[in-house]
């Protein structure tokens, strides 16, 4: 019985070993299969320390201290931490960006200063504030202003502010239905006609109602043509 | 006679009082003021949408209330001039309708109108009050399905009739094939009655066919074994050319933001969020804020838009999970393409506007770059500053300014 039982393990085994070449052929096609990238899968990294900045940079963050361990042994890992974990751990939530501090003020080549009228101020604004931009650059400023139109403001308010952009209309198969967003102002209706251009620029730094502050997005130079493009379409 | 004349009485004395309830209830009611003709109230139509209509529809709440019977439910038509020419004045006067109205609004403040004038207003009201008598618009069934059976019909031929071409087409192969076998059993039994075949004939007639033979021939195992050779080397050099090329990766995001939606259904500019791009070297990923521009009133109650609230309450970065890296060693700069370029965000992105979820498109990889630096003409348009390039160009070559020719293959121009 003994016997038997070992010389088919014999045979077994030379079975595996016959196979075994198509095996390594079929495991190197597996492997090779898990390169690409796809869904969730980032794919694999050749020469990953080359994909990853060391020094602090925008728009990526790694947290995991243990990040790029696997490369540390090429050179010495003083810091205490793998070679691609480059977030800062003296910012709030390790975050690489910073606020700027406080009572600065950005720089810009018109010489603006950052806009200090309170956000309820409206009417202040309107009366107050003139645009800087004079009449030899109006034309300019009206086809800059169409172009940064299209990309702000037309989505709510609509290619002539008829309030009637894509977000604030009736869904395209539904044309009684009510709009995604609700109470965007036709800046053509009679309360709008006669706004300032300084009531336009206060408008988009600070929202009003239901629209939100754009000051953020928007730069004041950007706001001003903005602006003066929304009065040339209302006439 | 008597009761008859009673009856009169009592008939009279009723139609009196009627006649005189109604012509009070008319007076205490402001509706006789309201018109009715029809070209006031298509005027007061055409003015509600132009100017109300993005806040108030008749028969549903949106922004501000439904305006159905507003005439009847608001304190007088006079108080509904006075707030529509501005509405602060009534709330800050204490009128206690309208600071009700204000608080259950969460003190929205409706927009002054004072260039409306009251007759203007009647006229609106006559149009209101036309829709309220009509009752809401009963939501037209469309039936979605229905268009599907005639949808086919566009293509020029139906599917079904392709199928059955296809199903008659199967018929009549199988029936050559019978008709195949049977004229060959024919013939083989024919042959076999003959005797003046040799033992090499007989053996053309009478196949012995050995499946067992076939499989240890010799050119059928090198046949089997060439194919499986070929195709596992071109697996495995396929994916020996995917390794450090990231296209096709999809990672799920913390929030399902769907670019189809707002990019593609909504057709909001890439500009709007992504502010960076014309300026910097990256298009930057938004900021809460800027979801908040539309999300304040948008969807609030989505769980995936809670999550952008937790982040503004918790004061924590939203942690997107990076698509598209270049390694460090690479340098690329987002305003210069698409300012300068005047470049398509999908000339690179793909159709983004298509995306539930964001994927690479584009490979990344230098000989993608370089491939486009070949190909594409500098755009020269309008840009004093290729002027005197442009020029020196033609003294040498025929063909347009392509990047190349501008030093977009230098190695320093990317790699410093």
């Amino acid at each position: 019985m003994i016997k038997i039982f070992k010389i088919k393990n014999i045979q077994i085994g030379m079975r595996i070993y016959k196979n075994f070449n198509y095996a390594v052929i079929i495991t190197i096609g597996i492997i090779a299969a898990g390169c690409g990238a796809g869904g969730d899968n980032q794919g694999l990294e050749y020469a990953p320390n080359m994909y990853h900045s060391v020094p602090y940079e925008g728009l990526s963050q790694i947290t995991d201290e243990g990040s790029g361990e696997a490369t540390q042994f090429l050179n010495n890992p003083s810091d205490g931490h793998g070679e691609y974990y480059n977030s800062n751990p003296y910012n709030k939530n390790r975050m690489t960006m910073r606020t700027p501090p406080a009572n600065t003020v950005k720089r810009n080549k018109y010489g603006f200063l950052p806009y200090r009228i309170p956000k309820d101020s409206i009417d202040y604004a309107s009366r107050v504030l003139k645009s800087p931009i004079d009449s030899s650059m109006t034309a300019a400023a009206i086809q800059d202003g169409k172009i940064l139109y299209g990309k702000y403001c037309d989505h709510c308010h609509g290619p002539k502010g008829e309030g009637d952009g894509l977000i604030a209309s009736p869904p395209a198969n539904d044309p009684d239905g009510l709009p995604v967003f609700a109470g965007v102002a036709n800046l053509q209706s009679d309360a709008f006609k006669n706004m300032t251009e300084g009531h336009i620029f206060h408008v988009i730094t600070w929202g009003k109602g239901l629209m939100g502050a754009h000051g953020s997005q928007v730069s004041p130079e950007d706001r001003w043509k903005i602006a003066k493009y929304v009065k040339s379409i209302q006439k | 006679m008597t009761q008859k004349r009673l009856l009169t009485r009592v008939f009279l004395s009723f139609t009196l009082f009627g006649c005189f309830y109604i012509s009070n209830t008319l007076a205490l009611a402001p509706a006789d003021e309201i018109p009715t003709d029809a070209a006031r109230i298509s005027e007061g139509q055409a003015i509600f949408d132009s100017n109300c209509k993005t806040c108030h529809r008749v028969h549903d709440k949106l922004v501000g209330p439904a305006l159905k019977e507003v005439y009847n439910v608001a304190p007088s038509i006079d108080w509904i001039v006075n707030f529509v020419h501005n509405s602060s004045k009534v709330i800050a006067s204490g009128d206690p309708y309208a600071v009700a109205l204000y608080d259950e609004y969460n003190k929205t403040q409706m927009t002054h109108f004072p260039s409306i004038s009251r007759d203007q207003i009647l006229s609106i009201l006559g149009y209101i009050k036309q829709e309220t008598e009509k009752g809401p618009a009963v939501a037209a069934v469309v039936s979605t399905g229905g268009g599907d059976a005639n949808a086919s019909g566009d293509a020029g031929v139906p599917a079904i009739y392709i199928d059955a071409i296809l199903i008659g087409l199967i018929i009549v192969l199988v029936l050559i094939l019978v008709v195949l076998v049977l004229i060959t059993t024919i013939l083989r039994k024919y042959l076999n009655q003959r005797d003046d075949l040799d033992d090499a004939d007989r053996e053309i007639v009478n196949p012995t066919f050995s499946f067992d033979l076939l499989v240890k021939s010799k050119p059928f195992i090198f046949i089997v074994t060439f194919l499986f050779v070929a195709i596992a080397f071109k697996v495995v050099i396929n994916n020996l050319y995917a390794v450090g090329v990231q296209k096709n990766y999809a990672p799920k995001q913390p929030i399902a933001f769907s670019h189809k939606i707002h990019a593609g259904t909504y057709e909001i500019d890439c500009n709007y969020c992504h502010t960076g791009v014309n300026k910097s070297k990256n298009a930057n990923i938004p900021s809460p804020n800027i979801c908040m521009n539309c999300h304040g009133s948008i969807k609030t109650e989505s769980p995936e838009i809670q999550k952008i609230y937790a982040a503004i309450e918790n004061d924590k970065p939203i942690e997107w999970i990076r698509v598209h890296n270049l390694p460090d060693l690479a340098y690329f700069n987002h305003s210069q393409h698409v300012v300068v370029g005047g470049i398509e965000c999908q000339t690179c992105h793909g159709p983004i506007e298509e995306m539930d979820v964001v994927k690479q498109a584009s490979l990344l990889t230098m000989g993608w770059c370089i491939d486009c630096h070949r190909q594409t003409d500098v755009n020269t348009k309008d840009n004093g500053y290729y002027d005197n390039l442009v020029e020196l160009h033609k003294e040498e070559s025929k063909s347009a300014l392509k990047v190349e020719d501008i030093g977009g293959l230098e190695c320093s121009k990317c790699h410093y």
